[in-house]
């Protein structure tokens, strides 16, 4: 069984992966001319990190999916909404610090800065908004809010605090919005809501489903625009 | 080389780590699940910690340079026109190929009962991601401050979502996340870093960054205005 979700992970990173490559190898004959060196070098990156993702998602598939979707489910039987609420809180945050994606942004963000903004720093507050917002999305399946309640005034809180946010930081936010949405969120921490969600009577686990991911993405937006606000003031 | 291994192994086992011992934790003290769950648990643990380790070495070594490459280039040697004109065709390649888009994509189709087809999402996705990206690089390149088109954007959606057919409204959010995958976000976030390196003018550090969150933006309002079109 683990070698046809092998199988399947690796066709769909090959498929991610192809046109990057077609593109490199075409920009590279036609336009840049780098020496052999340097193509070899992009190419070995790039055989490596799909190495790696493969293996990444194939842990979050067989390992990470069916714990969450068990933990889920047996933690909704507490019927403590605040308790899962803080679990919520917990997991939002150790899966964000686990996604592969943002520690890459995490590391360009300090090195763009020439260590101005530490890569900790982003790290852990985008972490801790994310882990705001599962809180809040356990919140919503235990107790039924309507999702246009935290989605909208979100958006427009994110729209205001641009116009007192640091530039970099607001450059940074919505990129963060972009990058948090990776496999470990997506795929694990779905995974919990949604065992949350099955296991309580009358909760549409699609519906659900489908504004958990707008609510990540909104974290990282606010949580670095607040960052931001305070940076400002310490110049 | 040997130093880069050492930190980057540093770092795999922050990432990783603290999720681990927390699910341990809980397994100790509040939830008795089966022992072959925890052992898949584990084995995925073993998995991921692998995989993460080679994945940041891959892009510290090949991805960040192939995207700074692409972006300081293409700035060299192309026209304005050229630029927006490669970037748009990387953005749709890219986002058509991206397996979280085929997957909202299928979901979508079966939950519309293929009043949304799966080839109209991809293709509306794909074709507003290309144009919101060719216009992050214009930005880079005309010096326009990220706030203000970021603030018109997410007013215009806000608005739209008043008027789009309410099952519309979180698909659009959720394919302004899935377009940027872990394969793609390293390569887009060097391109900005590319761009910015080689910039006539003194260039800042937000310069470099905003690529993903402006291009994120395209597939929201392209469904969004789909929406609006169809309802």
């Amino acid at each position: 069984m683990i070698f046809r979700e092998l199988w399947s992970i690796t066709g769909e990173v090959v498929q991610a992966l192809l046109p990057l490559v077609i593109f490199f190898l075409l920009f590279q004959f036609f336009y840049a001319r780098r020496p052999w060196s340097f193509v070899r070098q992009v190419l070995t990156g790039t055989a490596l990190a799909a190495a790696g993702l493969i293996l990444f998602l194939l842990g979050v598939q067989v390992g990470f999916l069916p714990a969450g979707e068990e933990m889920g489910a047996a933690l909704a039987g507490l019927d403590r909404p605040f308790l899962l609420m803080g679990l919520g809180f917990a997991f939002g945050l150790l899966a964000t610090i686990a996604e592969p994606a943002v520690w890459v942004l995490c590391g360009q963000v300090e090195r763009a800065s020439g260590g101005y903004i530490p890569e900790k720093l982003i790290l852990i507050v985008l972490s801790l908004g994310v882990g705001v917002f599962v809180a809040l999305g356990m919140g919503r399946v235990s107790l039924g809010w309507p999702l246009y309640y935290l989605l909208l005034p979100g958006y427009i809180l994110a729209i205001i605090l641009i116009f007192f946010s640091n530039p970099t930081f607001i450059a940074v936010a919505f990129d963060a919005g972009a990058v948090v949405t990776g496999p470990m969120i997506v795929t694990f921490v779905m995974a919990l809501v949604l065992g949350v969600a099955g296991a309580i009577e009358g909760r549409d686990p699609v519906l659900d489903g489908f504004g958990l991911v707008a609510m990540v993405a909104l974290a990282p937006i606010l949580a670095v625009l607040i960052l931001g606000f305070f940076f400002k003031e310490k110049e | 080389m040997i130093k880069q291994g050492q930190e980057i192994l540093k770092e795999t086992a922050m990432a990783i780590l603290p999720i681990t011992f927390f699910v341990i934790f809980l397994q100790l003290f509040f939830l008795e699940l089966p022992l072959a769950t925890l052992g898949r648990f584990l084995g995925g643990v073993a998995l991921v910690a692998a995989g993460l380790f080679l994945f940041l070495l891959g892009v510290r070594v090949g991805l960040l340079a192939l995207g700074e490459m692409v972006g300081s280039e293409m700035l060299q040697r192309g026209n304005i026109f050229t630029i927006l004109l490669i970037t748009f065709a990387l953005g749709v390649a890219v986002t058509v190929a991206e397996p979280g888009v085929q997957v909202l994509a299928l979901n979508v189709d079966t939950a519309t009962g293929g009043e949304i087809s799966h080839t109209l999402l991809v293709g509306v996705v794909g074709l507003s991601l290309g144009i919101f990206m060719a216009l992050a690089v214009l930005r880079i390149f005309l010096g326009i401050s990220m706030g203000y088109i970021l603030a018109i954007g997410y007013t215009v959606i806000i608005i739209l979502s008043f008027f789009v057919p309410a099952h519309f409204v979180p698909i659009s959010f959720d394919a302004g996340g899935v377009t940027t995958g872990p394969m793609t976000v390293p390569f887009i976030l060097s391109i900005g870093l590319g761009v910015t390196s080689v910039l006539p003018r003194r260039s800042t550090v937000g310069d470099s960054f905003g690529l993903m969150g402006l291009a994120s933006l395209g597939p929201v309002l392209g469904l969004m205005l789909l929406g609006v079109m169809q309802g």
